[in-house]
């Protein structure tokens, strides 16, 4: 009789890594800067799930996990916790920030313009290239554009007065990083958790406010592909410095109008998204939510998924949702056979009935 | 053991690892209360021990001694995952040896042998809210806690003895800790909560996904939830005996091969120090 069949076994681990990484080694010539910039999308969504802005970083993990990009999300998340903070860098202001992309379906044409910029929305997805398709011979490429800068679409409804303006308690933000948000959850600490969250976890979500189980008809007002400056006070002279910059996706979302709590007048209510890099998809998600969750009223209320801070808080993250998931794979035979053991006493029960 | 020069010591940053003291000694102070930190994603994922793996290099040092086990198993493979990440990260010299170790991070099980003044155990914890079960809100559980409101649960039990004979929660079953605080021990089977009680090591409990952190300081009162005519149950195995060293009155596991059910010690180094003696024995 073996002892052998409950030890783990060290080696077995040690071989199975071997293997996990033999499986990739066809990958082993793909260049940082080709996943960088050829897979620019992948990288970005995992800078912002990773919840680190670091594009060589997040390149290096796409790489590293195989394309899996919540994998991949997972190992920025561990390199950040290495990570000293150094400080909080003042606000970044998105509708100031550098655009390479903006536009509005609320507004045919809004000041500053509708600014198509880089997008797939209007390609049609066939993996065939069609002959007649746009093809680069009557493109050419011109200079470097000047960098424009565009107010938000909604910026003159705003300075109108005519957008509900949210209370804001909280003297500075909350970080997440440093405190687990406990409720009435802080709005700053609902976004950053979403700005970090799962793209296809806030998609969903977003999703179920947009159909059957919410009241959040959205109107992308200003959605944005742009580059902030990134500011840092020095330490010596205590001056505001430029330390870099990101890039970025903004987007504000135009809700229903609603009575503002203030003064009792009607007015649009609006909700905001971001998201490092360029991920449109997981902004307009956040825009959604933020608008479910700061302004339920409406018929199914505070009762719908997506308007409950509760529910989405908890449960968009991917590295915690994604690790506990897999964590089921780990032997789990104690509990279980505790589990057995009151099962075999419930039968017994009822057989004494 | 050497540590890996390019990491910090216990791979943390000493902020992470000061606000993780911090909410530690809270926990301490407060037996049985739930409270929450920052938790920072670990190489590990979320699930697979995170919380007990920031505890642990959070309050590790260079003179500690780790044991790591998961199902009562130091060659679990989690357990020896997790063990030959603390040692590269820290350097510390690691054991089997319940006795000598003096930090223990588990998963499942509290082992056979008694604890001693100055070990610490370090539990990683799947559902720190014992609540969850029948009340998903966070709110709602703060006051409940605060309350002494348990009411839910006792209805919870109830309903369960009353249809089954017995609470259906086999593992993690609730605790009263220090006559106030109901708290999940983490997952132990029944067998293991008598351990708890009166236990002269400090028990720490990290949930990394739910980022929240509790503790049962040494010789603290910790009693399982019971109705005054229903003695408490825990998982027996009348008649069985591990097949290898001999050991009853442990928790065992059942190995089902394809010649039956076959039993042994979940714990393994109570396993192999009960072989041992017995080697001596006959030497002797």
């Amino acid at each position: 009789m073996s002892y052998v069949a409950i030890k783990g076994g060290a080696e077995a681990i040690r071989r199975s890594k071997r293997f996990f990484q033999e499986e990739l080694e066809g990958g082993a010539g793909i260049s940082e800067e080709q996943l960088r910039l050829g897979l620019r999308f992948a990288c970005d969504r995992v800078m912002g799930e990773g919840a680190l802005y670091t594009e060589k970083l997040a390149a290096e993990a796409v790489k590293r996990s195989g394309g899996d990009l919540l994998e991949a999300a997972f190992y920025v998340r561990a390199h950040r916790s290495t990570c000293q903070r150094v400080g909080e860098t003042p606000c970044i202001d998105s509708t100031g920030a550098r655009v390479i992309r903006r536009i509005s379906a609320a507004f045919k044409d809004v000041a500053g313009g509708q600014i198509l910029g880089p997008s797939c929305d209007y390609v049609i997805r066939l993996l065939k290239t069609l002959r007649r398709d746009g093809t680069r011979s009557d493109w050419e490429k011109g200079a470097a554009a000047p960098p424009i800068y565009v107010p938000s679409a909604l910026a003159f409804l705003r300075s109108a007065n005519r957008v509900i303006r949210l209370d804001n308690r909280e003297a500075a933000p909350f970080d997440i990083t440093r405190f687990s948000p406990l409720p009435p959850y802080p709005r700053s600490a609902v976004m950053q958790t979403m700005a970090r969250g799962e793209t296809g976890a806030l998609l969903a979500f977003a999703y179920t406010s947009m159909r059957g189980y919410g009241d959040v008809h959205p109107t992308i007002g200003d959605l944005r592909l742009a580059t902030a400056p990134l500011f840092f006070t020095h330490p010596f002279t205590g001056k505001q410095v430029q330390i870099g910059e990101i890039r970025l996706t903004a987007c504000e979302t135009a809700g229903s109008f609603q009575r503002d709590r203030r003064d009792g007048k009607v007015r649009l209510s609006v909700g905001y998204g971001f998201s490092f890099g360029y991920n449109e998809t997981k902004a307009i998600a956040m825009s959604v939510l933020d608008l479910a969750m700061s302004h339920a009223t409406f018929s199914v209320g505070k009762h719908n998924l997506a308007a409950n801070p509760e529910m989405i808080v908890h449960h968009v993250d991917g590295i915690a949702s994604m690790g506990f998931t897999n964590h089921f794979k780990l032997p789990h035979y104690v509990t279980f056979q505790a589990d057995l053991q009151v099962f075999h006493q419930a039968e017994q029960h009822d057989q004494a009935k | 053991m050497t540590r890996q020069s390019d990491v910090l010591f216990g791979f943390l940053d000493e902020d992470a690892k000061k606000e993780i003291r911090r909410a530690l000694l809270k926990a301490v102070a407060l037996p049985g209360y739930i409270v929450p930190f920052a938790s920072r994603e670990m190489p590990v994922a979320r699930g697979w021990g995170t919380g007990g793996l920031q505890v642990s290099l959070s309050i590790i040092t260079e003179d500690d001694t780790l044991k790591v086990i998961d199902q009562g198993c130091d060659g679990s493979v989690n357990a020896v995952n997790i063990r030959d990440f603390i040692t590269a990260v820290t350097g510390v010299s690691e054991t089997e040896n319940t006795t000598a170790a003096t930090i223990i991070q588990t998963r499942h099980r509290v082992p056979e042998h008694q604890l001693q003044e100055g070990q610490i155990m370090v539990y990683q914890v799947p559902y720190p809210e014992v609540l969850d079960s029948v009340e998903p809100d966070t709110a709602r559980q703060k006051e409940m806690h605060a309350n002494n409101d348990y009411a839910k649960l006792w209805v919870l039990l109830y309903e369960d003895t009353s249809q089954f004979g017995d609470s259906r929660m086999a593992s993690g079953y609730p605790v009263a800790v220090n006559g106030h605080y109901v708290m999940d021990p983490s997952p132990i089977p029944k067998f293991d909560i008598a351990k708890l009680n009166m236990s002269p090591a400090l028990h720490l409990y990290g949930a990394g996904r739910e980022k929240r952190i509790y503790a049962i300081p040494p010789y603290t009162e910790v009693t399982p939830l019971t109705f005054a005519d229903r003695p408490f149950q825990v998982e027996a195995f009348p008649g069985k005996a591990c097949e290898r060293c001999g050991s009853s009155r442990v928790f065992l596991d059942e190995v089902h091969l394809d010649d039956g059910v076959h039993y042994f010690c979940s714990d393994t180094f109570h396993c192999d120090t009960t072989l041992d003696s017995q080697g001596d024995d006959h030497a002797a």
